[in-house]
């Protein structure tokens, strides 16, 4: 079996596992917070959708920006090598016919698109719920679609960064969260090129306004605060290459380490 | 007939423990038991034939090839793992499909294999329960079922007895002894001396990361020479028996039960006595209603082996 062809089979066993665990239940769950904040929004900002919905959305964007996708990759990310240590299931994974790079990248794609749906799911619910009443206006779905490109480009390499950490640590989790909820929230305050030390920074850049950019008061919120955008391509490919390199390397470290059991 | 399994000078250390010490060992076809206390080696062992973990030392192959990051060798092997582990949010039916897809079957071929392995270890009923829902005795069939659902050449069980109740271990005794009557490889790891007995003469003795020994059980004898033999003559008169024997130099001890009617010879020279032993029963007229040998079993062979 091709390498490509073991992955698409990991990926269809752990896409299935994936939706069936507690894990995926909380984390849904947890999706449904934006949800109940649109409806809230909705009932008491009715018939004043412009800049409200607009300053709302992009509360919500701070939700799922820097929480929801940091910690939903953390954990899934994380999982693709430590949980099969952990609750030693990986010699049900390594003692068959297929390549350790292919249980990497299936795992990792299986979860990367189980938490693209819950993502999806949850910024589709609430943004129109918010947005409800501009529905006729063509920007607000390329809007949707923006936002959810950028989430999508997070997942992946916030996915990829973890489960590479996964590989290497035994306390994955730990450092996952200095990482994300510590050094990605700091850093992308810092002026000047600092910011671009974190993967943040390049997800923002591609939001779809700049600081500055409209009169309406979009950009002046959290998510633009001290933000000097990188360009969209530039920052695309940064975010393709720290998918890219980190998943390879994760592949590289699942491949030639022993995992020894903690007895 | 040529090694299906081939260790050579294996070694494996874990920090400062030594799991395994310089093991040379060639596993032939049919069912080898491989024996020791817990802590002995045989998980790291096992683990290291299936690719689990790398060798500090030597090499370990499996017809021919090595082991570690070779995934195509897996195609023949099928391993059940000592641990009661599981993706438990699955049904056994789930489960077992589940790890069928990455032999690359066809979704007919993985639902007739997983079907036929369920009927194997007699879970077709059961198939739509969770895992996490099944006994411990079911949990430890749909491992086995896991383990030879893609019709492996090469059958490696660690433990797979353990925790199972009589009935449960009879039942997988006999799934274990089919499969070996089929012309596969079985190497099947325990610490329960009977067990192993149930299943094979050919066993290998592992203890402190060495192989102690390694044989059929003769073979196994004929390397404690200074071993004694306990054989048990229950007989209507065991003194009048025991007063023929007193004379031979090949018996160390005799002892009576205190049932008044067993005694009880130690003896290195077992066959001989056996031989003598018809002669005088016949010879003196004793009526002898059972000859038995207690430590006719791994168990004291295990002790004295452990202990040398």
């Amino acid at each position: 079996m091709t390498a490509a062809k073991a992955a698409r089979q990991v990926f269809g066993f752990f896409g299935f596992l994936g939706r069936r665990t507690g894990k995926t239940r909380v984390f849904a769950a947890l999706g449904l917070i934006p949800v109940a904040l649109a409806i809230l929004v909705r009932v008491f900002l009715h018939g004043r959708a412009g800049l409200m919905a607009d300053v709302s959305t992009e509360i919500l964007m701070v939700f799922f920006l820097q929480f929801y996708i940091v910690i939903l990759a953390l954990f899934y990310g994380t999982s693709v090598a430590a949980e099969e240590v952990e609750n030693r299931t990986l010699s049900y994974l390594i003692t068959r016919p297929i390549p350790k790079t292919s249980i990497v990248l299936g795992k990792f794609a299986a979860y990367a698109a189980l938490m693209f749906a819950m993502v999806g799911l949850s910024l589709g619910l609430s943004y129109f719920i918010i947005n409800a009443a501009r529905l006729g206006d063509p920007e607000v779905y390329g809007t949707f679609l923006r936002y959810l490109g950028v989430l999508g480009l997070g997942i992946l390499a916030y996915t990829a960064f973890f489960t590479f950490l996964g590989t290497v640590l035994k306390r994955a989790i730990i450092v996952g969260l200095v990482f994300g909820f510590g050094w990605e929230n700091v850093i992308q305050y810092f002026p000047g090129s600092t910011q671009r030390f974190s993967v943040v920074h390049y997800l923002k850049s591609l939001l779809p306004y700049t600081p500055g950019s409209t009169p309406t008061g979009r950009g002046v919120a959290l998510l633009l605060f001290r933000l000097e955008p990188t360009s969209p391509v530039v920052a695309v490919l940064v975010l393709a290459a720290i998918t890219g390199v980190l998943l390879a390397l994760a592949c590289v470290v699942f491949r030639t380490k022993e995992y020894l059991p903690e007895e | 007939m040529s090694a299906v399994i081939a260790a050579t000078n294996l070694s494996k250390w874990y920090g400062n423990v030594l799991g395994l010490n310089d093991v040379t060992l060639e596993l032939e076809e049919g069912i080898t038991g491989l024996l020791g206390p817990n802590g002995a080696g045989k998980s790291t062992f096992m683990k290291l034939i299936t690719g689990q973990l790398k060798p500090n030392i030597g090499t370990v192959t499996i017809r021919g090839r090595k082991v570690w990051n070779d995934p195509e060798i897996f195609r023949g092997i099928g391993f059940c793992t000592e641990q009661d582990v599981f993706y438990e949010d699955v049904t056994g039916w789930e489960f077992l499909k589940g790890l069928l897809r990455f032999y690359g079957y066809t979704p007919a071929e993985i639902a007739e294999r997983a079907a036929r392995a369920l009927d194997i270890v007699g879970l077709t009923e059961d198939k739509d329960r969770l895992i996490r829902g099944y006994s411990r005795g079911m949990r430890q069939r749909i491992k086995f079922a896991q383990a030879v659902a893609h019709d492996p050449e090469i059958l490696i069980l660690d433990e797979p007895l353990s925790g199972l109740d009589p009935l449960g271990k009879r039942k997988l005794i006999r799934l274990i002894r089919d499969f070996k009557s089929q012309g596969r490889t079985v190497l099947v790891s325990s610490h329960v001396l009977p067990e192993i007995e149930a299943l094979t003469s050919r066993i290998v003795l592992i203890h402190q990361g060495k192989i102690l020994a390694q044989g059929d059980i003769p073979f196994i004898r004929e390397l404690i020479e200074k071993h004694p033999h306990q054989i048990s003559v229950r007989s209507s008169d065991p003194r009048a028996l025991a007063a023929r024997f007193v004379g031979d130099t090949s018996i160390q001890k005799m002892t009576f039960d205190p049932d008044g009617r067993t005694v009880v010879v130690e003896t290195h020279q077992r066959d001989g006595f056996f031989g003598r032993l018809t002669g005088v029963v016949l010879e003196a007229g004793i009526e002898v209603d059972e000859i038995s040998s207690p430590d006719d079993n791994l168990q004291s062979v295990f002790e004295y082996l452990v202990e040398k």
